[in-house]
């Protein structure tokens, strides 16, 4: 981690004015439904990733009966917000053949698409959309940022096993089969771009240009001409320009609207869907120097933030990459990636415990953010749906039959929390159909391998 | 293998349908191996012209079907199939697109250890003959030659972030620092080029602090840049149209660094009109215009100038596309006046004017663009300063000790390049280039002192070389110790071009072993207990001799005579070919002798990098004739530069997928 990431200076959100006061409360997100008459806030969708798998005994529940009493060691942060969680175990992974010598561009890969790398185009991005940005085309427009990307490590791996792309190592989401979505590493930048506000250099705050959106339709239009005349291989490139382009005018729109809106908040005329207990929007700090769990803190809480402000309400989060990272903070500089193939050798058992409990943790402490804010006639995360997860089971011999992971938040009410399903029959395209599901998004074909929804995590199950 | 992984394939549709007959590619599977194979050769014949590419082709194609496929049933399938992948090598795929790109890899190490009787092993029942392994390896590198001529697609490339911020400083002077926020980019083979709404968000962001520092506010005097660019406002009442497509086109030329076409020119103009529809002055139209010509496509990619024929498939590229590769690659930054001159004057194509400009690129300062974008990426150096060493045991790796590794891999690249040595010299080398911090890992330190890299005369011959290099080292080591295997690794991979496979699941680490029995062991006598197991035995028996030759160097390149475990280290060992070696200077001497494959990984690496795409069929035989060329030149470093940018692909493209 540079250190120049982490601007030295606390960044405060609070009294940034009527862009942030009001976010989540109103604005036309909320009037989705015009026959409803009792409000009800947007369920919204994150993902948290740690690679390499677990210690299984030191995850996995004893049993259903005591997971909320004597949960595992590495569950031991979440205790406290265990009925608001959800674990099953028996889901498993995609069947990494051909690719069984890449596991680690597979486990971060599949992990959201639940759909292996084009065998005969692997040398180039070919996979599949993945279930946050299927979420976020669905309620994207709703919102200023139709999906937040957050990783903790800069994605420039470089690793070519069996032939695949090196994209497949550090990347979890794909606008496209054909592209990566790169994730923001850098907090400060994040903060930006989540609510237009810049904590340095006052003076060069610009406000939106009036004539921008304008503007980006006339270069748009320019752009359309440029590709009538290029190449057939060319105009493929040119369509990810054109798509981003469109996708930034339409953010820039939903500003737009926001700051209106906000005006007229400011202004006196105040919402019919405010809900007057809202908790006000949490205080972001960047921290100062390179910890690891100040770095990851902070991602944390901006996912929080962005949820709590309804600026997005898709967040995906890579904790951790396969590929470099050591934990120097928990007492010793091994890779996490050596440390994997411990053969049971007690030390390495034991910092590949360490590890993931230190990766839960966060999350954990994410939950706990999301559960001392006052949304409506709950929390925040009442009305999340956040999952925890690696892409293997087991690190040491690189298998998945049952994919750790950990659902917090009733998701609106359609989730049944407080729960540990001890065997479960599925596999990770079924959970990823299922919590999408959840989430109130309608899908018009299976995600990835899934054959069926999961109904034992629902509420009517 | 566990048994989960064969349960799962057993019941997995995809193979199902695959798997029927017991042998892999006779009966349907072969049929299909040949029309693919024949789609390649008929593409080939229509837009090749080339008889003797397409007898090559044929001749490909009939060893192919006769020896490859008998070969590999025979000897190989059985470990390295569809149903076992002894390893995480398989056939299956490679030999329903024996000429597919993603398959090159697995060809060439195969037809490696074959020649090397690495394989099939030991303990197989069946053993190619002296004969068929020669036969094997000579049809196998025949494979190229199913792919016909092709220089690859040269899709419109977005600008790197380094090459963005380096163009916006030299269009406008403003610190190329301003593009700090966006995200790093994985270059090199496989180059990500894609464009991403949060990076298109970036670009506009950056594209307003860039007019922020370089413009007036509105109603303020024009600064230096306006008045060069914009040029007097037209008299008030006068239409303002010409002057405002003088100043577009004036820009244009610059930023999109070809031509505009008038099209382009109309939008332009119509970005001038919308603002001053909005009741803006002639310069604050044509800062709106400003900005949206630092969000267009023709300014964040490198575009080809006019259109592209809609029949043709293969096309030269236009003198300016043709400048800004040149100068992407060698400077990270747009074309200078000079090559702007040569494509506004149609030369830059003539193989003698181009060469030259690489030798007059080359001797900018500007060149070390290709060690920061190519060689530290090559050389591994681009991990260093975020690696991390266990602070108690290597306080060391100071961060100024970490830039003086950087500066000395870059230095001693740029040496080879400017003094045109020859590559063989990246191994075998009495100079480096220190200063007092560095000096300490070499312990020279009292004779190099003061914070400024210099040239240094080495009298040791162990040291000297990029094998010996302390940042190389480094790269490759743990962060509490030094890991011969590791060592071995990248020298096999990244110095000679040969690929290792991954260590298969369920892999018996070092730490596995008894602790007492291997607690009075030296890291040696560790490893090569990997060599009794037969799994890790092929391929360590090569890897392992490379990294214990090395083990004199500690974990961040000092020099040392025993290893941690307090034993003696001992760097003898024996490579494939009986080639004996007893210190790491002897090491160097048969890595050195191995000049062409030293030569032909570098040049495929940098091609690669070059195209910004992964080699592929052609391309192959164009490494072949590159190779030959830099070979003949005594594998002179810019001549290697040089054959690659005049090469068929870098000045050609494919405009059909």
């Amino acid at each position: 981690m540079r250190n120049n990431c982490l601007i030295n200076r606390r960044t405060y959100l609070r009294g940034l004015g009527a862009t942030l006061a009001l976010p989540l409360l109103e604005t036309m997100g909320w009037a989705e439904s015009p026959s409803q008459k009792t409000f009800k806030p947007p369920v919204r969708l994150g993902f948290m990733f740690m690679p390499h798998g677990v210690i299984m005994d030191q995850f996995w529940p004893t049993n259903p009966e005591s997971f909320l009493t004597a949960p595992p060691p590495c569950l031991e942060s979440l205790r406290g917000v265990l009925d608001q969680c959800l674990m099953m175990k028996g889901i498993t992974g995609v069947n990494p053949a051909p690719f069984n010598g890449a596991p680690h561009a597979l486990e971060l890969s599949t992990w959201l698409t639940a759909t292996l790398p084009n065998a005969n185009r692997r040398n180039t991005v070919d996979i599949a959309i993945s279930a946050d940005q299927i979420a976020a085309n669905y309620v994207g427009a709703l919102t200023a940022l139709p999906s937040l990307e957050l990783a903790t490590m800069p994605q420039t791996h470089k690793e070519n096993q069996e032939g695949l792309h090196e994209a497949y190592y550090s990347h979890c989401s794909f606008s496209s089969p054909t592209q990566a979505l790169p994730a923001e590493t850098n907090p400060r930048t994040a903060l930006k771009r989540l609510f237009q506000k810049q904590d340095v250099k006052p003076e060069t705050r610009t406000t939106a240009d009036p004539l921008e959106r304008s503007m980006l339709d006339l270069v748009l239009g320019g752009a359309r001409d440029l590709r009538g005349k290029l190449g057939q291989t060319d105009r493929h490139k040119l369509d990810e320009y054109l798509g981003s382009v469109r996708s930034l005018e339409r953010r820039i729109a939903a500003i737009e609207l926001r700051q209106a809106e906000a005006a007229k908040a400011a202004a006196g005329v105040t919402s019919t869907k405010r809900s007057g207990s809202d908790s006000v929007p949490i205080e972001v700090i960047i921290p100062e120097g390179d910890r690891r769990s100040d770095y990851m803190r902070v991602m944390c809480d901006l996912t929080v933030l962005a949820f709590q402000t309804d600026t997005t309400r898709v967040s995906t989060y890579i904790g951790s990459t396969p590929n470099g990272v050591s934990y120097p903070e928990l007492g010793f500089s091994d890779e996490h990636h050596s440390q994997t193939h411990h053969n049971n050798e007690p030390v390495k058992v034991d910092k590949i415990s360490k590890i993931t409990s230190f990766n839960i943790s966060q999350f954990a402490y994410m939950i706990k953010r999301m559960q001392e804010l006052r949304e409506g006639d709950g929390t925040l995360l009442d009305n999340c749906i956040m999952m925890w997860g690696s892409g293997l089971e087991d690190g040491n011999t690189h298998t998945r039959a049952n994919l750790p992971f950990i659902i917090a938040g009733r998701g609106g009410g359609s989730i049944n929390t407080g729960r540990y399903v001890a065997s479960s029959s599925g596999n990770q395209g079924d959970l990823l159909s299922t919590l999408l599901t959840c989430a109130g998004i309608p899908l018009d074909r299976p995600i990835g391998i899934a054959t069926k929804q999961l109904t034992e995590i629902m509420t009517n199950a | 293998m566990s048994p989960l992984f064969e349960r799962n394939q057993l019941s997995y549709p995809c193979f199902a349908s695959s798997r029927s007959g017991a042998s892999l590619v006779r009966g349907g599977l072969a049929v299909m191996v040949r029309l693919l194979v024949m789609g390649r050769f008929l593409v080939g014949v229509v837009f090749g012209a080339d008889p003797e590419l397409a007898a090559a082709n044929a001749e490909a194609r009939k060893s192919y079907d006769e020896k490859i496929v008998p070969f590999v049933e025979t000897y190989c399938s059985s470990c390295h199939g569809e149903k076992k992948r002894k390893g995480g090598v398989s056939f299956q795929y490679a030999l329903r697109s024996p000429g597919s790109p993603a398959f090159r890899k697995l060809w060439r190490d195969s037809a490696f250890n074959v020649k090397g009787e690495e394989m099939p092993p030991e303990e197989a029942q069946k053993q190619p003959s002296a004969e068929e392994r020669k036969v094997f390896e000579d049809c196998v590198s025949g494979l190229k030659f199913l792919s016909p001529k092709d220089p690859g697609s040269f899709v419109i490339r977005r600008l790197t972030k380094i090459e963005y911020a380096n163009t916006l400083h030299d269009l406008f002077g403003v610190d190329p620092e301003i593009a700090r926020e966006l995200p790093d980019e994985v270059a090199g083979a496989g180059y990500l080029n894609s464009l991403s709404p949060l990076l298109m968000e970036q670009c506009l962001t950056i594209a307003n602090d860039v007019l922020h520092q370089i413009v007036s506010v509105e109603g303020a005097p024009p600064t230096p840049f306006e008045q060069q660019l914009f040029g007097d406002p037209p008299a008030a009442g006068t239409d303002m149209e010409p002057a405002a497509r003088k100043a577009a086109r004036l820009l244009a030329r610059r930023a999109y660094r070809r031509p505009p076409s008038e099209a382009e020119l109309d939008v332009l103009l119509q970005v001038f009109a919308l603002a001053r529809d909005h009741g803006q002055s002639y310069a604050g139209a044509l800062r709106l215009m400003l900005k949206a010509v630092l969000v267009s496509p023709q300014f964040l990619f490198i575009t080809p100038c006019g259109e592209t024929a809609p029949e043709a498939e293969i096309v030269p590229l236009d003198d300016y596309q043709l400048a800004s590769r040149l100068s992407y690659l060698l400077w990270a930054t747009m074309p200078d006046p000079e090559l702007s001159n040569l494509a506004d004057e149609g030369k830059l194509h003539d193989p003698a004017v181009l060469s030259a400009q690489v030798r007059r690129l080359l001797g900018d300062p500007r060149s070390r663009a290709l060690f920061d974008g190519f060689g530290a990426q090559w050389l591994g150096l681009d991990k260093l300063a975020a690696k991390t060493f266990e602070g108690e045991k290597f306080p060391q790796m100071t961060p100024a000790m970490r830039r003086a590794m950087y500066d000395e891999a870059r230095l001693f690249f740029e040496s080879l390049i400017h003094e045109n040595r020859s590559l063989i010299t990246f191994i075998d080398c009495d100079y480096s280039f220190l200063n007092e911090t560095l000096a300490t890992i070499y312990g020279l330190e009292k004779t190099v002192t003061g914070p400024e890299m210099r040239k240094v005369q080495l009298t040791d011959p162990n040291r000297g070389g990029i094998l010996a290099m302390p940042g190389i080292l480094a790269t490759n080591s743990f962060p509490n110790r030094t890991s011969p295997v590791k060592r071995g690794v990248w020298v096999l991979e990244e110095v000679l071009g040969q690929q290792v496979p991954p260590a298969p699941p369920n892999v018996p680490a070092l730490e596995k072993q008894d602790k007492q029995t291997v607690a009075t062991l030296t890291m040696r006598q560790r490893t090569e207990l990997h060599r009794t197991d037969p799994v890790c035995a092929n391929c360590h028996k090569i890897l392992d001799p490379i990294g214990f030759g090395l083990e004199n160097f500690d974990a961040i390149g000092r020099w040392r005579d025993q290893d941690e475990s307090g034993g003696a280290i001992d760097p003898a060992g024996e490579l494939p070919g009986k080639l004996r070696f007893g210190s790491p200077s002897e090491l160097k001497r048969i890595i050195a002798a191995r000049a062409d494959d030293l030569c032909r990984n570098l040049t495929e690496k940098m091609l690669a990098y070059a195209l910004c795409r992964p080699l592929e069929g052609y391309d192959e035989i164009v490494v072949d004739q590159l190779t030959a060329t830099i070979a003949r030149d005594g594998y002179r470093m810019q001549t290697l530069i040089t054959e690659i940018i005049t090469s068929y692909p870098f000045t050609h493209r494919r405009t059909k997928e």
